[in-house]
């Protein structure tokens, strides 16, 4: 390591003096062009999706993010510019292609902890936590997008964007029918299993903020679920949300299933099936879920 | 001594009492639920049930028999597969079915989904249909040969479950689902998953009774049982398709199962039934039984803990300490012809030339991975001074030949001690043992950094040679129990892997890309230990391969010419261990090199113990730097695991190797 480090520092070192005095030359030029290009905003590589979607809603969007595909389909809004760069898998995210973007800064979650000694040789790693269990999720969302929105030097744009989603979830609320029965947010892993979503988890917060009830009863992990067979949601008197997507094939075997029927049967109402969410996303997935179940529970059909 | 007569276990009576168990288990169960009386109505009527009723009728009910069900097909194939293979090892699953069944639902769910609409089931068995005609083409030119047979299997397995982590990596969020499939999980929601199995076991079943004594000659010696007028070839074709045809059908409805298979059928011998017919009426039963009881334990006793315990998986690391327990206890069959430790390959005229040519390739592919890449602007090829990125390259290459080089090594002496081709670090469990302590920690302790990882594994791999030792210290460290114990512990890690992956937590993908072989983590100076510790027990290996030669000839021979049986063995052993705990803290479990290479080496000519060391290690080493650096560039920014990329770059070369044969 010390054989290592010697260089590395140095060498990086240097390289950020000369990259500062050329942003000190330019940024003295553009003071003297446009005063208005002051903000330049840092240029930010993150691991972490929830991470990415926050940035792109403060209108900084990230210059790297890991998996930028995946990305797409399964977190889907805010979408990515597609100057963005890939930087491979989340968990082993390309170092050699990181240290040649050289970043600004690097920001990741808690599960990327045991990268940090490695990543803090390309550029500061800033660590941002999110559902630890036992606090209050929206709670901990706007701490979130405050810190995230202050480490990119945009803390208005934070205030901007808490405000605007709470506005637009008390909107919602309002809009909401009478007497919604509890709901049972469910998500097909397949044909007989659901990660089925309680506290701890994006989709209770925003229940919670709608004034709506959740009829989970059981327990759930640190990432908000719970893994069960669907023998487990019989007799909660409940209306089930289905979140898609639904994996390949199931739909067609949910059709022969027995049990299955029975429990749509036993539904308080017509299963509600929305588009997929970011099941660990922060305050832009909150709201589009929020956006989706309630048009789902005004449509005509699902009284 | 009278006494202990009378409580003698039979099969019998150890199937009669786990039917007792069972049955009061389900009848207090079913009590709970609804009442008895209602509970039984309840299977039959489907009509105008109550919530509760219903839930008896598609979950409760389906679930109770494809138990059943599963239980008794695995252990049958289990009993068949043992038997033809002649290995107390072999399982359900040695021949690659569940690996090729489970890549052909990963494909499908990615490629073709429509398929799986049409039927899951049919795609599971297709794809384990495949491996297997895969295994069987490999091994066809030497009839099938259990040798031969053992070596295609364990390669299509590896080669097929490389490339299905690799799809895991890279659509973790896809294929989430199958990973509760490969699991093992008993739940039901219908009766289709019965009815689709019970006529396909049926008929397996009677298959089974017909080639009762055809197989049964499969006991004597090939010679022997040739002068019987029997074709070997076709006996074996028959006992084995009928062994994977009852596996595939059992893994494509209720996914990956262990243990059962591989226990059962040691169980009922360990209890006293000899000929193969008791063999395999008492297996199937006991593998029924001991599957529905523990399904119901498990059913009655995780009420209250929140998420999903698939029952194969909890089943495979329940069993793993009963399966420790019973190995020293276990009868193994004297009277088999030993097998050969490798495949039979000739012996290269001038093996210091091969070798020599296997240093100047290790250098050029070494240079190779230092100075040609791809960054942010496409290749380029680096110049030798550039440090700003060999900063990060330097490692990884140095660790993955180091690793190489020990895993290789430690990959020769336990298949020469140990004669058995199927013999592996991975296989001895010291690799396993790390894993799943390494694999709790990542889980349990929030944010762990490297350090912490690193003594916990050490701390795990420590552990499992205490097991190793301990548990065989008695029999002299024999080494089929030895291997015996190892499986049990690797299959302990394989079921924990499942059941933390099944559970979907995201830091699954931390776990997949750890333990699929990764220099990703690497940093110099540790890499700069491992190239040392390599060298160092490297040279340690050259005195004792006189030993190596002597003492796959057998114990007599060995101790006829001066060699302390426990002695050197416990040397041998102490020494593996080291080679693999090393190289697994860097590189991971599942790099299977150690595997591969040694046989590799011997394909290539390297024959007698000290060539075949220096051989295995030269390959080792330039598998594992090539590996590594193809895994970087492939898929460039995305890497894939230096393991992975061995297996598969080694599997092809190996698959090959054996066709030619």
């Amino acid at each position: 390591m010390l054989l290592s480090f010697g260089p590395v520092l140095r060498s990086t070192a240097y390289r950020r003096a000369t990259l500062r005095g050329l942003a000190v030359s330019l940024l003295l030029g553009c003071l003297i062009v446009a005063p208005t290009a002051l903000a330049a905003s840092p240029r930010i590589a993150t691991l972490d999706w929830t991470l990415a979607e926050t940035l792109q809603a403060l209108g900084t969007p990230p210059t790297a993010v890991a998996q930028v595909d995946a990305y797409h389909d399964w977190v889907g809004e805010p979408h990515l510019p597609d100057t963005v760069a890939d930087l491979g898998l989340r968990t082993q995210p390309n170092l050699e292609l990181l240290a040649d973007l050289d970043p600004d800064q690097i920001l990741i979650s808690p599960m990327f902890a045991n990268l940090r000694p490695r990543l803090s040789r390309i550029a500061p790693v800033k660590n941002f936590t999110l559902y630890t269990p036992g606090r209050d999720t929206w709670q901990e969302m706007r701490e979130l997008t405050r810190s995230v929105a202050d480490q990119v030097d945009r803390s208005q744009a934070g205030e901007r964007l808490i405000a605007s989603t709470e506005t637009r979830i008390a909107e919602l609320r309002d809009r909401l029918p009478e007497q919604v029965p509890p709901l049972l947010v469910i998500q097909f892993m397949d044909a007989r299993h659901v990660r089925v979503f309680g506290d701890n988890g994006l989709y209770q917060a925003v229940l919670e903020r709608l004034g709506l009830d959740n009829a989970w009863p059981g327990e759930t992990n640190a990432w908000g679920f719970s893994l069960v067979g669907i023998e487990a949601l019989a007799n909660l008197d409940a209306r089930l949300v289905v979140v898609e997507p639904y994996p390949a094939g199931v739909r067609e075997t949910l059709d022969r299933s027995g049990l299955w029927q029975g429990l749509i049967q036993e539904s308080r109402g017509e299963p509600l099936v929305l588009p997929p969410v970011w099941s660990f996303g922060a305050l832009p997935s909150a709201q589009r879920f929020a956006e989706q179940l309630t048009a789902a529970l005004e449509a005509p059909h699902a009284r | 001594m009278l006494a202990r007569a009378s409580f003698r276990l039979t099969p019998g009576l150890a199937c009669v009492l786990l039917c007792l168990a069972l049955v009061a288990l389900a009848a207090t169960s079913l009590n709970a639920e609804t009442g008895l009386a209602t509970g039984l109505q309840a299977l039959f009527g489907d009509a105008n049930l109550t919530m509760d009723a219903l839930v008896l009728h598609f979950s409760w009910w389906p679930r109770l028999v494809m138990s059943l069900l599963a239980g008794g097909g695995l252990a049958l194939a289990g009993v068949l597969m043992q038997q033809v293979l002649r290995n107390p090892l072999a399982a359900p699953t040695t021949l690659g079915v569940a690996s090729g069944a489970n890549l052909a639902l990963m494909v499908a769910t990615l490629l073709a989904p429509g398929l799986l609409g049409w039927g899951r089931e049919w795609v599971a068995l297709l794809g384990g249909g495949l491996s297997m005609a895969l295994v069987f083409s490999l091994a066809w030119r030497r009839g099938l040969a259990p040798v031969i047979v053992v070596l295609g299997g364990l390669v299509v397995n590896l080669y097929l479950g490389a490339l299905g982590i690799v799809l895991l990596l890279f659509h973790q969020e896809e294929l989430k689902g199958l990973l509760i499939w490969g699991a093992g999980s008993l739940a039901q929601n219908d009766w289709g998953g019965v009815t689709f199995l019970a006529p396909r076991l049926l008929v397996g079943a009677l298959v089974a009774w017909l080639l009762l004594r055809p197989l049964a000659v499969l006991e004597l010696d090939d010679a022997s049982a040739r002068s019987l007028g029997v074709s070997l070839r076709a006996l074996r074709l028959a006992g084995l398709g009928l062994a994977v045809f009852l596996t595939g059908c059992v893994v494509s409805v209720v996914g990956v199962i262990g243990f059962i298979g591989l226990a059962a059928p040691n169980i009922v011998r360990l209890a006293g039934a000899r000929r193969l017919g008791q063999r395999l009426v008492w297996s199937t039963l006991l593998g029924a039984l001991l599957l529905a009881t523990t399904d119901q334990l498990l059913q009655r006793f995780t009420g209250q803990v929140s998420g999903l315990i698939p029952t194969g998986a909890v089943t495979a690391a329940l069993g793993a300490p009963l399966l420790i327990w019973l190995i020293p206890r276990l009868r193994l069959r004297g009277d088999q012809p030993p097998g050969s430790a490798t495949a039979p390959a000739g012996r290269h005229p001038a093996p210091g030339r091969l070798a020599a040519g296997l240093v100047l390739a290790l250098a050029i592919v070494t240079v190779a991975a230092l100075l040609a890449g791809q960054t942010a602007g496409g290749w380029s090829w680096l110049s030798p001074g550039n440090w700003d990125v060999l900063q990060w390259r330097l490692p990884r290459v140095l660790a993955s030949a180091g690793c190489g080089v020990m895993l290789a090594l430690a990959g020769t002496l336990i298949q020469r001690v140990t004669a058995n081709p199927m013999a592996s670090p991975e296989v001895l469990g010291i690799s396993g043992g790390s894993a799943i302590a390494l694999i709790l920690a990542i889980f349990l302790l929030p944010s762990p950094n490297n350090l912490t990882l690193v003594g916990v594994g050490t701390l795990g791999a420590m552990a499992s040679l205490a097991i190793l030792i301990i548990f065989n210290g008695r029999s002299g460290l024999l080494p089929e129990r030895l291997l015996l114990t190892g499986v049990a512990i690797t299959a302990a890690f394989d079921a924990v892997r499942a059941i933390v992956l099944a559970g979907g937590d995201p830091r699954g993908q931390q776990v997949i890309a750890w333990l699929s072989g990764s220099t990703y983590y690497v940093d110099l100076t540790s890499a700069l230990i491992v190239v040392a510790l390599a060298l160092a027990l490297g040279l340690l290996t050259g005195p004792l391969a006189r030993w190596l030669d002597i003492l796959p000839l057998g114990a007599s021979t060995s101790r006829a010419l001066g060699i302390g049986l426990k002695r050197s063995r416990l040397l041998l052993l102490l020494l593996v261990a080291l080679l693999t705990a090393a190289a697994t803290l860097v590189v991971g479990p599942l790099s299977f090199v150690g595997l591969l290479a040694p046989h590799l080496a011997r394909l290539l000519g390297f024959s007698r113990a000290s060539m075949h060391l220096l051989g295995a290690a030269l390959v080792g080493a330039l598998l594992m730097v090539l590996a590594d650096w193809v895994g970087r560039q492939l898929l460039f920014p995305q890497e894939i695991p230096a393991g992975i990329v061995a297996s598969l770059l080694g599997g092809a070369y190996f698959m090959w190797g054996l066709r030619k044969l």
